[in-house]
């Protein structure tokens, strides 16, 4: 069975969307083959281990897109379908946002721009003991609009944290609008070029041309940090979410559960 | 005040080098030490506050035990949210240095004043709050503070007034209070924490009061207040930070549940200060000069003699 197959964690996706009524589908799906590609080819964890002291740290610093991240950990075996179906019943432990006391996600986020600062200190941290860890930190492309994101990128060149990836979910979507209207963001990689990091841009839903960069920035700049601008669409693999923002916040009906299942063409994610 | 600080973040990073000092750019000559014994210990983190306390939660999260220094107006208070959910969340060993607390900075206005930063940081859970009053309690609470291995804010207000204690303690037990001063069971207890302890002993020379430092602010323990109500008549609070959500509040919350009695908070009434002047021009300005307070005390005292509903 191929794992981390984009279809199949979207399903994923939908089943615990609906099975909570929650929100915040879209910017997950923009996420999917980041974090196929992250978690098939990159992250070690050493026995399967989410909090083996010599993993790679993943850390979703863009909290609202966790349900990717849950689609992920049901892959590995971390979560299992009752965890998918019990979404957002009392009691239950997985939360709307990214929360560090599950097992497989790294910090609490959803407040903007906590995330990166963390993984820069982790960065820091690994390099201070001379492992060969990696810190992968996803931020949102609002997100960017956090002055600790700025903060946390100077430091991290300062440092020369070549241990460091951040990857901006570049689905030109926040809230309120687009970044282009709300806050415009200009030119990415050149900004982040011009803070000291290694940078490349890439189609964030084409799963080998992620891979290639991803293995690209590491072997170039050993004494900088990475930067991989994901050009993505927000809401992607289900047409009538496409780049379509009221899906940050609408809940899925009986219907549109049922269509967006049928466009995915993927036979029941759980098992 | 400020050496005993010096002197005990060297010993702890001498004997623990997973103990980083992290400075947003502050503490020029106070690091001399520091920057001289351990180099690779210490990171200036630049004028980035926020950052330094998301990167401060990181180092824990992989063994590291920062030491995260700033002045009061900026570590805790620009940084409260970071302190909420990058650290105390996840009860990660960071100890926050929040120096020049109250009007130290008296000069320069209340951009670099803190009088709101107890209130702040006593609602967020599994923070430890502690406040020393002079160099033995200072010394004890930064050991405190890196043995209890989980999130501590420790508050560091007018550094040069003097000993409360007649010499070192040997260590703190969490949320107990130190009695400094003894006096007659007829007249108020006072407990003060941080730069007030100093002020409390200098009116007890005229005025016969029960004398406690409260170097915890949080948590404070129960059966020490009660105690200190039941072996006076009434309570006066004491601090340099305002009288809403900080060692009054904590008391009354005690005291108000447990052990009913007068309480006079004594502290920053709810506003910032107004003028430029010197601290103690300051503490004038804001009724927490000894007069003042010496003239406070001596009223409640009246008002409990006249009252038999507050005595009862």
């Amino acid at each position: 069975m191929t794992t981390f197959a984009p279809a199949r964690m979207r399903r994923t996706v939908l089943e615990m969307a609906y099975a909570g009524s929650t929100v915040h589908i879209a910017c997950a799906f923009s996420i999917i083959e980041l974090l196929t590609v992250l978690y098939r080819h990159h992250l070690r964890y050493p026995n399967n281990d989410p909090r083996a002291d010599g993993r790679d740290y993943l850390v979703l610093s863009k909290g609202h897109g966790v349900m990717a991240q849950y689609a992920c950990m049901h892959e590995l075996g971390w979560l299992k379908d009752s965890h998918i179906q019990s979404y957002f019943k009392d009691g239950t432990d997985l939360k709307g946002l990214s929360d560090s006391r599950v097992p497989g996600l790294e910090v609490t986020s959803g407040s903007l721009g906590h995330g990166f600062s963390v993984g820069v200190g982790i960065a820091l941290g690994l390099k201070r003991k001379g492992t060969d860890q990696k810190v992968y930190a996803i931020v949102g492309d609002g997100e960017l609009n956090e002055g600790p994101i700025w903060e946390g990128a100077l430091v991290a060149a300062h440092h020369r944290l070549e241990n460091l990836m951040l990857i901006v979910d570049k689905n030109g979507f926040q809230a309120m609008g687009t970044t282009d209207d709300v806050l415009a963001l200009g030119d990415l990689p050149a900004k982040f070029s011009s803070f000291g990091f290694e940078t490349l841009e890439v189609d964030g839903h084409d799963e080998a041309a992620i891979d290639a960069a991803i293995r690209q920035l590491w072997a170039a700049g050993p004494t900088k940090p990475k930067a991989l601008i994901a050009r993505t669409v927000k809401g992607k693999g289900v047409s009538f979410m496409e780049s379509v923002n009221l899906w940050h916040y609408t809940r899925l009906d009986p219907q549109s559960f049922a269509a967006a299942v049928s466009e995915l063409g993927f036979p029941g994610a759980l098992k | 005040m400020r050496e005993a600080f010096s002197n005990a973040l060297v010993r702890l990073a001498l004997a623990d080098s997973k103990v980083l000092l992290l400075t947003g750019d502050h503490g020029y000559s106070l690091f001399d030490a520091f920057r001289k014994s351990c180099p690779d210990q210490y990171i200036n983190a630049g004028i980035a506050e926020q950052n330094m306390v998301g990167m401060a939660a990181g180092l824990a999260r992989v063994g590291f035990r920062p030491f995260v220094y700033g002045l009061a107006a900026f570590i805790p208070i620009r940084t409260v949210e970071q302190i909420k959910l990058d650290i105390a969340h996840d009860d990660l060993p960071v100890v926050l240095l929040g120096d020049g607390a109250g009007f130290v900075y008296s000069h320069l206005g209340t951009s670099h004043q803190s009088t709101e930063d107890i209130a702040c940081t006593r609602a967020i859970p599994q923070l430890q709050v502690l406040s020393p009053a002079d160099r033995f309690e200072m010394t004890a609470a930064m050991d405190y503070a890196y043995a209890t291995n989980g999130p501590v804010y420790l508050r560091m207000g007018k550094a040069d007034l003097g000993d409360v204690h007649p010499g070192p303690i040997s260590y703190l037990q969490q949320g107990r209070l130190l009695k400094v001063c003894d006096g007659q069971a007829d007249w108020p207890g006072l407990i003060a924490t941080g730069s007030m302890v100093r002020a409390a002993l200098d009116i007890a020379t005229s005025l016969d009061l029960m004398i406690w430092s409260a170097p915890f602010l949080k948590p404070l323990n129960e059966d020490d207040v009660r105690a200190a109500a039941q072996a006076t008549n009434g309570l006066v609070t004491l601090e340099e930070h305002s009288v809403l959500g900080g060692l009054g509040a904590a008391v009354t919350e005690i005291t108000s549940e447990h052990q009913p009695t007068r309480v006079l908070r004594i502290g920053l009434p709810d506003r910032f200060s107004e003028h430029c002047g010197t601290y103690a021009y300051l503490l004038r300005e804001n009724g927490l000069d000894t007069d003042t307070v010496r003239n406070r005390v001596e009223t409640f005292c009246q008002l409990l003699a006249t009252n038999s509903i507050a005595l009862a």
